[in-house]
Formats: C-alpha cells, structure tokens, sequence
C-alpha cells in the first residue's frame, strides 16, 4: 500500500463522514429553530462554530451583519469556496475516488458523481427552507450509501483500514465540536434533570444531531437529561457515533498495520481522558477547556498517523528484510 | 423496420463488412444476418444499452477543454468490426517481424550504429533526431529489448491492402479500450458470441504481466511491478489506472518513487520503502528524471535513469525507445527488416516521401495538394495536413514549414481509408472510415499480439479523422474463425 494512496484512502473516509455530519447538523438546526418559542432565536452562528469556520465565514461574507440563514446556509450547502462545506467536502472526495480509482469499487464512484453533480446543477434550487432537507437528505443517503458500497464491496485491505480509521476519526471530531458548541448556550442549566421545555428540546437536538435520540431512548429510559447525554454520546461504547467508540474502533484496526504503536499510544492519552471524566462536574466548571483537550488529543492521533504512515520522509533505504520505519516514531 | 443492407452505400471504397451492397464479407456475414434481423426500435434500444453500459462501467477518457479537464464517456459504436482468422494470422505474423527489426535497430543505434556504417541509415537523420537520447548510449537492456510495447497503427487502401501506417514506441495507449469494447458488445449482443466463433481478447493484462515479470533485474523471486502515471490530469489516466488494476499491481506517481544510495528505486509505502523491479511507465523520456532531463519535472523521479542504467531497475519502453517512433524512420522500417533479418516485409508500408532528400521534397511541394504532410515527431494526429482538404492558405504555410525544417517532414498518398457501417446520431447505419491499432508485447524470446486490436472510427461522414481526442470513437473489433463455426 502506498503512503500516497493510503492517505488518499484516509481522508476519503473523514470527507464522506464530514459530508454526512454537516448536512445532518444543519438540517436539525433548522427543525430546532421552529421548535424555540417565538422570540427566542439561537441564530446560525453555531453552525459556522462547530465547524471552525468563521475566518472563513467573515472573509467572505463579512462581519456579523452578514450572518443571514440564507448566507449560513448557502456556506455550508453548496459554497465550494468554503473548505468545509457539504460540497466541497463531496468534491474532494470524489477527486481522491478519481485517484484510487484502480483501489476501489466503480459504483461507489457512480453514487458519489450523480450527487456531486447534483449539487452543482441543483444546489441552489435546493437552499430554501422548502426545499432544503430534500437536498439535505440526498446528501445524507449518498454518504450513508458510500459507507455500504465500500464496505461490502471493497477488499477488507489494508488500505480499508485506512479508511475506516479515517471515517472514525472524523466522526470522534465531529461529535466533540457538536458538543462543545451545542452545550454553550446550556451550561447556566447544569445539574438540574428537570430542564426548563426549551432546553430539553436543545439537548434533544444535539442528540438528534448525530442521530442519537433513538439510541439513547433505549440506553437510558429517562428523561433527556445533560450529564447522561454528555455520557452516551461521549463514553458508550456501542453507539457507533460516540467519541468513545470511535477511538475503540480505530484502535482495533490499527493492529492490522505496521508499526502502529505511536499512533496507538495517542489515542489512548485520549481515551484516558474520556473514561476518567465526571461529567456532572465539568458541566458546572470546564468542559469547553475539557474539550478542548481531546481536540488536541484527535489532532495529535492524525499527527501520528501522518508521521507514521502517510508522510514518513524520504527514509535511506531498508536494511535485509527490514521495511519498517522506527526514526518516524520519535517525533 | 429492419436495417436493409441492400441500401448501405459503401461505392469507392473498401468496406470491412461488405463486399458491395447487400452482400457480405464470409468473416461478417454471421453479424450482418443477426443485425438485419432487428427492426429498428431494437437497435436502438441495444445503442442504449451501450451507452449505459459504458456509463456504469465507468469507460471515460479525459479532454482539456475550457481551461479544466473533464471526463468524457468513451464514443463507442456498436456494430463491430470484423476480420476473418486467415487473414489476422498472417497480419500478425508482420507485425511480429516488424517489431523484431524495430528492436534490433534501436539496439543497433545505442550501440555500434552498424547500420548507419552499412550505408543502410543516413547518419544525418540520427544528428537530428527528436527522440535520440545520447544519454542511452552503451546501454543493453535485457534480451536487447527497447519497445517492449508496441501499437502500430494499420489502414486499408480502396484495394484491400492493409499498411502500417506508424508505429508507436513511446506510450501508445488505447488497449484498455480494447477490452472493455469487447466487454460492452458481450453486453449488448451476448446472442452473437453463442453462434460465432469470436476469438477472445481479454487476454491482454496477463500477457503484459508476464511480459513485465520477465524484465525483471531480479529473476527469480516475485518482482515488484508498478505503473507509473503523470497523474490524474493525464488524458489516458483511466488507462493507468485500469492497467493497474487488471495486472494487480501498485499505480504510481513520481512522487511515490525514490532513488536510494544502492541506486534501486524505492516506492514510498505504509511498510516503509519496498524496492521495485520493474516500471511500466505511461511519463514521457523528458519527464522521467529531473537529474539528466527536464530539471522542473514533478513528474519524474531524480535519480532514475542513474537506476535504469546500472540495471537495478527495467524501465518499460525503455528509454530512448522513441528514436524508432519517428515518421521519417518509419520509412527504413522495410531496409531495416531486410537488414536485421534477412526477410521481405509482410506488411507494407504506405508510400513515403522524405522532405530531406532533394527529389522527393520537390515531388511533395509539387504535390501538396495531393498529400498528406506529416512532421516526424507528433502524435495523436496533430500538426500533420491533409492536402486534398486544405486551404490555400494552409498548404502554403506548410510549403513554407517544410523548406525551413526539410527533415521534421514527410508526405504520404492520401489514402482512401476503409470504411465499415456505423450508426449516426439520427440511428441511421452509414460507412465512416476506420483504422486499427493492434498492440505487440516484446519479451527476450518472444512477440505476442493482440487478437484484432483497437478499432478506431471517424464518427463524422467523410473524416479521416480517428483519434479520440478529435471527435473519433472506436469499434469492437472481432477476429472471426470461420472454419472453427
């Protein structure tokens, strides 16, 4: 497997799963907003901070005057401009299948291109309040479909776990900086089970979010409470969403690759922090900077991910029989 | 309604399906007969079919156009083209030879240049060569093998005879659509392959495998193969990429590939470096080595050549290969035939008039209107005019082009290309021109050619035109056993 082709592979992975979250999150904030009382409003600046794209936001769109639905959501759905977009995302996945093309199966291409094509041509028609979670939905099934085809019909390969280590990985991110953003606006709350009708409906939209209602109905049997949402969705270790079961999944994968011990070793750091967390507690004090922690704890598994496997530097060639890089570890 | 072949006008030329109106060739007779019975709606439908087929099978070839690349569907039509066994044999049989003497004059040029002491090659053609590469001076590839791929193209004149028209040593692509218009007829026709004996071609990629194992600086054990790609802006990058895939082996790019201190090439791989045995590569010679060419090549890897000429690596052509692939050499194809191996061509060449040799430059400017002029180094059918269809203008541009730069041109009859039934966009069956480019694999031992070869049409009535990148498509091409049916 070559460096270039499975790093290819792993960012395929976080795209298709990037594409998926984004559309489900603006999709469920727009429900979220009909459901506030009137004169309440959340606004659409969330969005743009769950994905960390306000830079990008205001250098094209100005300050925060411009924060219009119609801008947000134009942004996020069909701006290629924007790196993390829906389309952009579905676009620089369709150029990596372009690319491994030789590696993996051609309706998967298929799929991807009617939607990639679709949002070009139609996107627009498709921004609208109306007309909106049709296209969302599309977007939706294609990434959901991908996840199928390359998953029964892909050779369970190496360059699979690449894959699949990139698909968890991006859901890990993404559930965090739902979370992070999503519980601004809910920590004032805190220890109390018995929110006020409002919050309840918040708490349920970050469950919603990542298509977790469902799950956490029969997890729990309660009430949606903070803490135990902040629980399934960060520590369960069967909901395939959660932050907990990602890292689980990636690090059973990685035995299936050479020399995987740096990179198993910054996930657990990760993983660490995740199951000592008291989540009662970090909702009154500190979970932003919590958060913040395993951001940096994610960021530092693509790190060692990079050094090990995708950009190893231009090693002298092997000694007899020897093909595994041991210098990449130290970094 | 039915096709009624009685209407198919195919007068002053030769047709590969139809001796005159109505009346079939033996090799075709079989696919006419099945044609004539569909009506219309069904052929129509079976067009479809095709379309989608390719569609779905994802058979796409890229063209620049509007200052971005795009993915084009690959023009297909679906009435094949047929040739019947006994003539194939002996049509490959030529091909063989010819490839033969090609590889022996490559090794003869980087070598001691007999030929051209033999008086038989004129030293000044090799002075100017585009393609010489003095840097492959010395050089002995294994088995003495410089094209070990091959695709030449061939025509037929209005009376029959089949010439080679070029040959290409570079990196002749089109053979992946070969054998994926052989999948889609199977699609769209699988009636036909029951009743006919259609001999298969599918087998290509393993041939190539075992063509590519045998260069191998390491026989012996299982030897690391890969393709090598400019990437995916490259317009025959679906051809990499599926060459890859049907060998099973690595597609790479430049940047995936180093040169160690051992001088072996390394791919760049999640187990760290593996060394590899053999590069087919799809780069041309100038971008294969920033260290002795191009020093602003991305494409290529430094160190390369370096690699190549210690023998830690084969390189697939080889490089330097091109000096053959040349329209003013072409010529000497027959001497060098004659030469090397002491036999008469099977396979003519057309014609050829050389603009370096006084007569027959001032026979070309005397008859431009009536030639094809060609410059030696261009491909993919550009700069070349044909001479009965040019301006004024034009013809006097080349008049001009030719008296500045007599060696970088020669001229050709215009040959009245053959021309088999094709359907038009409005569904109607009408002759356009074809050509037909087979593939010849050479190892130290032995040639192998594809069965048939890539069938080439001009979609537009009256055009000469074949290449792809010009609005041409392509045909199944089907070598017929009649005597096997």
């Amino acid at each position: 497997m070559l460096s270039r082709v499975a790093e290819n592979l792993y960012w395929l992975g976080r795209y298709i799963v990037r594409a998926e979250n984004t559309a489900r999150l603006i999709s469920v904030h727009s429900h979220l907003l009909l459901d506030l009382p009137r004169g309440m409003t959340l606004g659409w600046s969330p969005l743009i901070d769950i994905l960390g794209a306000n830079e990008a936001f205001v250098e094209r769109f100005g300050g925060d005057g411009a924060l219009s639905e119609a801008n947000v959501v134009r942004f996020l759905i069909t701006d290629t401009e924007n790196r993390s977009s829906v389309a952009a995302s579905i676009a620089a996945a369709r150029e990596i299948l372009r690319i491994v093309r030789d590696s993996t199966p051609r309706d998967a291409w298929e799929h991807l291109n009617a939607t990639h094509l679709f949002l070009q041509e139609r996107g627009e028609r498709h921004l609208p309040r109306a007309q909106r979670q049709t296209g969302l939905d599309r977007v939706i099934d294609t990434m959901l479909m991908m996840r199928g085809i390359l998953g029964a019909n892909m050779s369970h390969d190496v360059g699979y776990q690449f894959m699949r280590i990139g698909m968890n990985i991006e859901q890990a991110d993404m559930t965090t900086r739902i979370v992070d953003v999503r519980t601004v606006d809910l920590i004032q709350s805190r220890s109390s089970d018995e929110l006020q009708p409002f919050q309840h409906i918040q708490w349920m939209s970050v469950l919603r979010s990542l298509t977790a209602l469902q799950a956490y109905r029969r997890h729990e049997k309660i009430r949606v409470s903070g803490p135990a949402v902040l629980r399934f969705l960060l520590q369960d270790r069967g909901f395939p969403r959660s932050v907990l079961y990602g890292l689980n999944a990636v690090s059973y994968a990685l035995p299936r690759l050479p020399a995987y011990r740096g990179s198993e070793r910054s996930i657990d750091r990760v993983r660490a922090l995740i199951q000592d967390a008291n989540f009662e507690r970090l909702l009154e004090r500190g979970l932003h900077e919590w958060i913040d922690e395993i951001q940096i704890g994610i960021g530092a598994i693509h790190e060692a991910l990079t050094l090990s496997y995708f950009k190893p530097g231009e090693p002298p060639p092997p000694a007899q029989g020897s093909g595994v890089q041991t210098q990449t570890m130290t970094a | 309604m039915a096709i009624d072949w009685s209407d198919y006008r195919c007068k002053g030329f030769h047709d590969e399906l139809f001796v005159g109106p109505g009346a079939a060739r033996p090799a075709a007779q079989h696919l006419v007969d099945y044609l004539g019975s569909l009506n219309t709606t069904e052929l129509a439908e079976r067009r479809l079919a095709a379309e989608l087929a390719i569609k779905v099978m994802g058979i796409t070839f890229t063209v620049y156009s509007e200052g971005r690349n795009v993915d084009r569907s690959w023009p297909f039509d679906i009435i094949p083209r047929t040739i019947a066994k006994t003539e194939w044999q002996r049509t490959d049989a030529g091909l063989q030879q010819r490839v033969r003497a090609l590889n022996h004059f490559i090794q003869d040029i980087y070598g001691k240049q007999q030929i051209v002491k033999d008086g038989i090659f004129p030293a000044e053609l090799l002075a100017e060569s585009a393609n010489f590469r003095k840097q492959c001076i010395g050089m002995k590839p294994r088995g003495g093998i410089w094209a070990h791929i091959c695709g030449s193209d061939l025509v037929r004149d209005v009376d029959g005879t089949l010439y080679v028209l070029e040959d290409n040593l570079r990196v002749p692509s089109g053979v992946s659509y070969m054998v994926e218009n052989r999948q889609v007829t199977k699609r769209v026709f699988p009636e036909l392959f029951q009743t006919s004996t259609i001999l298969p071609v599918d087998d290509y990629p393993a041939q190539l495998y075992d063509m590519l194992a045998s260069m191998s600086p390491r026989l012996g054990d299982t030897p690391t193969i890969a393709v090598m790609t400019p990437g995916i802006f490259n317009s025959a990058y679906f051809e990499h990429s599926w060459l890859a895939q049907q060998m099973g082996v690595e597609l790479v790019e430049g940047q995936d590939l180093f040169v160690g201190d051992d001088d072996c090439v390394y791919m760049r791989t999640v187990y760290g470096p593996r060394r590899v045995d053999v590069i087919y590569r799809r780069v041309d010679d100038l971008f294969l080595d920033p260290e002795v060419f191009h020093p602003d090549s991305i494409l290529g890897v430094r160190g390369l050549m370096r690699a190549w000429l210690k023998g830690k690596v084969a390189l697939v052509n080889a490089p330097g290969a091109g000096v053959a692939d040349d329209k003013v050499v072409y010529a000497f194809v027959p001497k060098m035939i004659r030469y090397y191996l002491g036999e008469d061509a099977i396979l003519p060449n057309v014609p050829s008039y050389l603009c370096m040799f006084d007569d027959d430059r001032k026979y070309v400017l005397d008859h431009l209107d009536e030639l094809v002029v060609k410059p030696a180094n261009e491909s993919g059918g550009y700069g070349m005019m044909i001479g009965p269809r040019a301006s004024k203008k034009e013809r006097e541009t080349f008049r001009k082009l030719i008296t500045a730069n007599p060696r970088n041109y020669m001229a050709q009859p215009t040959l009245s290309l053959s021309t088999a039934p094709t359907m038009t966009d409005a569904g109607d069956i009408e002759p356009r021109h074809l050509d037909l480019r087979p593939f010849i694999l050479s190892r130290a031992d032995s040639v192998y050619v594809t069965t048939g070869g890539l069938t080439r049409v001009a979609m537009t009535k009256g055009s000469l035109v074949v290449n792809s990148s010009q609005g041409g498509g392509a045909k199944d091409t089907w070598i017929v056993d009649l005597e096997a049916a």
